[in-house]
């Protein structure tokens, strides 16, 4: 049994119930004198307690119509008609006498068998004393009457006929309480509140769970001295494959890895003497003939690389250290594991004395501050850098080892043409992954779902 | 990137006394990812810049060095033979102008090794062949031909029994009607003559880049190999011979030349290249302190050759190793022969001094303020439909910036506006308890040479009291709070929002996005049941402050 502790409201509503056992919520605020919203939320406590029990039921609500009303003043038609019979019997003062609800009088006394018609002289056979839905039409009168309370039998015929009732179908409340309930002593209940009770849910607005990441991952670079650049996302192919020594017939540019945006070709790319540059260091090396149209092509970008070496070839710096964080763009089938638009972080170490051995120590800091210790180097390929390095994480939860962050330092054939002369350590990866060992998910679409389950479940702090 | 799969069996024979584990382990130290395993077979992800990796007997090759079981560079052992010869007509120039070739003689040949070739010639096409545009393979049952070959052109009528076929097709039929026809006839698609190998009976060889003829098919029968490769450059086939006669050696066939001259072709040497490398960029790059006989022992490791001249370091580097551009390339294979796993992370002090950026600053104020306002943020694509921006929105879509040939129907035009994401959200929603309260900061775009990018806010609010002084209340204190700023409202019209119940922001008297009540057709086409309110501004402008 619940503690009995009761607001003043279910008091009220108790003590009532227990008097008149059943009652609509209209009777109750009668009773009470609470207001409806008052009952209504009272009714809904004692109903979660199971205290009381509400049982809905319909009922049609009678009254006379304009034919129903002219008959209980002059007769039923039929009536009317047995009546004047007794006077006339030619069927033209009948007619006369009676107008429009001759026909229908007529019929139904022939079909009663209360008439006999002759030609055109019409006799009173044997008619009952009452007839059909008279005792009906005098009970209702001019009152508003429950169908429950009528003769059914006799009322029925008056129902079918044209605008004699109406007929209102009406819900109705019944509250009563249950037998938990009734043995409720109120003197005894302390004048305390159910502090035991369940309370409505509340739903915090709060940050998407992947701006958190985003935001942690910013902020763990920027105290690590690392300034923030920002890029468009439409890029030209120059800056997004060319200036970072990807060919023009490489795989990576084709149509079904990125996109291209229909029919939109840069019309400014670069310096004329970067673009000079940039495409003989293509010619030397992978040995074809480059073509500018190729480097004006608008595309998505593929990696937020291009910012940075954008950024690194605008400003040439000896010393420094910038990353650059937003969304990039793969022409993939959208599947549990890979989306068409992630985010990615971007970063760059640039310094005389920058080493392999220092890219190395960036990244496994950065792991440490977002909770990764376990953590190895792997090497792998990237057009762009030499050496190159991949990382490998430990995802305990699945118990193997994941690929994350990518990094090298930028070949010689990307920074010389763009008059970068100092070593350039670069890193970048995708965001939505680290997201997805944060969060234990193994589908990324759910970061883009916006399903409202769970925004507002996710625990905020993993 | 390309897969091959091995089994750890024969790479045990291959590389000598080694355990299933060792080799396991060491992979990843090859750039070598595992995609999978099933107890004696494996499949493994190489880059497209290392083809030798694509068997393997190249992936033994690579191991054994790095395992220390073998280590220097392999030497191509090419005897010179007068038997084999090409001769080339002027006419190939404008169609594909350059062959080469060798003969491997004296090889075991079961199913597994052709197949193993078959996969190979395939990777080798796909990537360093650019789709068999740059350069492609053949290889033939040596004994089938009769020298000496040559390489002219001939028309389209021109009939023979290609591989995979029994009987005569020209070569209309071949690209029109076979697979390989009609994926590669393009890169003939401009001329009307068509480069073929013809032996010394005029028989037809090869028909490059498309197909082998029948009767040259390798079988496990055959003992003797001749490869041609054909390309549009003369380095870039040999480059890709040059991988095919490492194999073949390693797979133990004896190789003989192939004497090709005429319309500026000539024999492929397949030599090894000298780079100088100095140890001092080395270590520097590293951050180790290697002596030179350190640097030495890891190239060879790498199978590379390696010698000290002065301070200097002298590399060979044999042909299939066309991958090495420059002194960087050798920094990264004294690495891979000294191991990464040896390699100690090491944090360097900051030089420099970190700085958010102010745009990002702002905007994170800004979504704290909305989150005050009691506001859930929501992220939406970039990248959406026509359907989600336009057409249940009501909007007209008059410069739309689309993609190419997307894979996703969802994902094929950049969003010039938020909201409609936004409402695409309720709809998802609609289960979900009510008042449901979004926002979005994002960029959206606008075309344009160039193309414009700016930031919007957008904030919708959805329950059955919403209104819009409610939402007016909001963004008037979202910008008040955020920036100081005034709003004022002016009506006017939008297709999203219901007629008189709609107005621009104005921020200084300047429009700069709308709000009201969403239309209810829009509302009944989400089956949403409730009122909606929304707002969007461009944040650019006039709102953020950049620095």
């Amino acid at each position: 049994m619940l503690s009995q502790v009761f607001h003043d409201i279910e008091k009220k509503i108790i003590t009532s119930l227990k008097d008149n056992p059943k009652q609509t919520p209209e009777n109750l605020e009668e009773s009470t004198k609470l207001s409806p919203d008052q009952i209504r939320r009272g009714i809904e406590w004692l109903k979660l307690k199971e205290l009381a029990n509400v049982e809905e039921s319909k009922s049609s609500i009678i009254s006379l119509g304009e034919n129903g009303k002219e008959s209980l003043e002059k007769g039923l038609p039929e009536r009317r008609l047995l009546d004047l019979l007794k006077i006339k019997s030619t069927l033209s003062d009948l007619q006369k006498e009676l107008g429009p609800v001759f026909g229908p009088a007529m019929g139904l006394a022939r079909k009663n068998n209360w008439v006999e018609a002759v030609g055109n002289t019409i006799t009173l056979k044997n008619p009952p004393d009452v007839l059909p839905g008279e005792k009906s039409l005098k009970q209702i009168g001019d009152s508003k009457l429950s169908s429950d309370e009528l003769d059914s039998d006799d009322f029925s015929g008056l129902l079918k006929r044209p605008n004699f009732v109406i007929e209102e179908i009406v819900k109705t409340k019944q509250i009563s309480l249950t037998d938990a309930a009734k043995s409720i002593n109120l003197d005894t209940s302390s004048g305390g509140i159910d502090v035991e009770a369940k309370v409505p849910e509340i739903f915090v607005a709060r940050t998407h769970p992947l701006k958190d990441t985003i935001d942690e991952i910013r902020e763990i670079f920027v105290t690590l001295g690392f300034s923030e650049i920002y890029g468009n996302m439409t890029q030209s192919s120059f800056w997004n494959f060319d200036a970072l020594f990807t060919p023009q017939d490489h795989p990576a540019r084709e149509l079904q890895d990125t996109f291209y945006l229909d029919g939109i070709s840069a019309k400014k790319i670069a310096t004329p003497e970067q673009i000079r540059k940039v495409s003989d260091s293509h010619k030397n090396n992978w040995r074809y003939q480059w073509d500018i149209n190729e480097a004006r092509k608008m595309v998505l970008r593929t990696h937020t690389t291009c910012v940075t070496i954008k950024h690194l070839a605008e400003t040439k710096p000896d010393e420094a250290r910038v990353f650059s964080l937003g969304r990039v763009f793969r022409n993939e089938k959208v599947s549990y594991k890979h989306l068409v638009e992630f985010n990615q972080i971007e970063g760059v170490v640039v310094g005389k004395d920058a080493n392999l051995r220092n890219l190395m120590g960036i990244q496994r800091e950065f792991y440490k501050r977002i909770g990764i210790t376990k953590i190895k180097f792997w090497p792998t390929f990237f057009p762009y850098t030499e050496p190159s390095l991949q990382t490998m994480v430990y995802n305990e939860r699945l118990g193997k080892w994941v690929e994350l962050f990518g990094m090298g330092i930028f070949r010689p054939e990307v920074t010389k043409p763009l008059g970068i002369t100092k070593p350039v350590l670069a890193w970048g990866g995708g965001i939505e992954r680290i997201a997805m060992l944060k969060y234990g998910l193994d589908d990324v679409r759910e970061f883009y779902n916006n399903n409202l389950n769970w925004l507002r479940s996710v625990s905020k702090c993993q | 990137m390309p897969v091959v799969e091995l089994s750890y069996s024969s790479l045990q024979k291959l590389i000598g006394k080694v355990s299933k584990k060792q080799i396991a382990d060491s992979l990843p130290f090859l750039g070598l990812d595992i995609e999978s395993e099933d107890k004696d077979l494996v499949r493994i992800e190489y880059s497209p810049n290392r083809p030798d990796y694509s068997t393997d007997f190249g992936i033994a090759l690579g191991m054994q060095g790095l395992l220390g079981i073998k280590t220097g560079a392999l030497k191509l052992k090419i005897k010179k033979s007068k038997q084999y010869s090409i001769s080339v007509t002027h006419d190939v120039a404008k169609v594909r102008p350059f062959v080469t070739g060798i003969v491997a003689k004296n090889g075991k040949i079961v199913d597994k090794t052709i197949k193993q070739l078959m996969a190979m010639q395939e990777d080798l096409h796909f990537g360093i062949g650019r789709k068999r545009k740059k350069s492609s393979i053949g290889i033939h049952d040596l004994d089938k031909i009769q020298f000496p070959l040559v390489y002219t052109t001939t028309d389209r009528k021109h009939k023979f029994i290609p591989l995979n076929s029994t009987k005569e097709l020209s070569i209309t039929e071949i690209l029109e009607t076979t697979e390989v026809g009609k994926d590669y006839g393009n890169l003939l698609a401009n001329s009307t003559k068509m480069p073929i190998i013809l032996d010394a009976n005029k028989n037809t060889v090869s028909f490059p880049p498309i197909i082998n003829a029948a009767v040259t098919t390798v079988t496990t029968k055959t003992k003797n190999l001749f490869v041609e490769v054909t390309g549009i450059n003369k380095d870039d086939a040999e480059d890709m011979l040059s991988v095919v006669a490492t194999i073949l050696q390693s797979a133990g066939f004896s190789l003989e030349t192939v004497t090709i001259s005429g319309a500026k072709n000539s024999t492929p040497k397949l030599a090894e290249r000298k780079m100088t490398v100095s140890p001092s960029l080395i270590n520097q790059t590293l951050g180790l302190d290697l002596n030179v006989s350190k640097i030495i022992s890891s190239l060879k490791k790498s199978r590379l050759d390696a010698a000290a001249k002065g301070k200097n370091i002298v590399c060979t580097i044999p042909a299939y190793r066309f991958d090495i551009f420059g002194e960087m390339d050798l920094v990264e294979e004294v690495a891979l022969g000294y191991g990464i796993q040896n390699l100690e992370p090491t944090i360097s002090p900051s030089q420099t001094l970190g700085q958010t950026n102010p745009v990002s600053l702002q905007l994170k104020s800004l979504n704290l303020t909305m989150i005050g306002l009691g506001y859930l943020e929501a992220l939406n694509s970039s990248l959406t439909s026509k359907r989600v921006l336009y057409e249940m929105t009501n909007r007209e879509s008059k410069t739309i910036i689309s993609v190419l040939d997307s894979k996703s129907l969802e994902h094929t035009i950049l969003r010039d506006s938020i909201l409609p994401g936004l409402l695409e959200n309720l709809s998802k929603n609609i289960h979900e308890s009510y008042p449901q309260k979004l926002f979005e900061t994002g960029t959206v775009f606008s075309s344009g040479n160039p193309i414009s990018e700016t930031i919007n806010l957008s904030g919708i609010s959805a329950h059955k009291d919403a209104n819009f002084t409610e939402i007016k209340s909001v963004l008037q204190s979202a910008l008040k709070t955020g920036f100081d700023l005034e709003i004022a409202t002016k009506t006017t019209e939008h297709p999203t929002f219901e007629k008189g119940h709609c107005a621009d922001v104005l921020i200084n008297n300047k429009a700069v996005g709308v709000i009201g009540e969403i239309n209810s057709k829009i509302i009944e086409n989400y089956k949403i049941r409730v009122p909606v309110v929304a707002f969007e501004i461009s944040l650019s402008e006039s709102i953020l402050k950049s620095l």
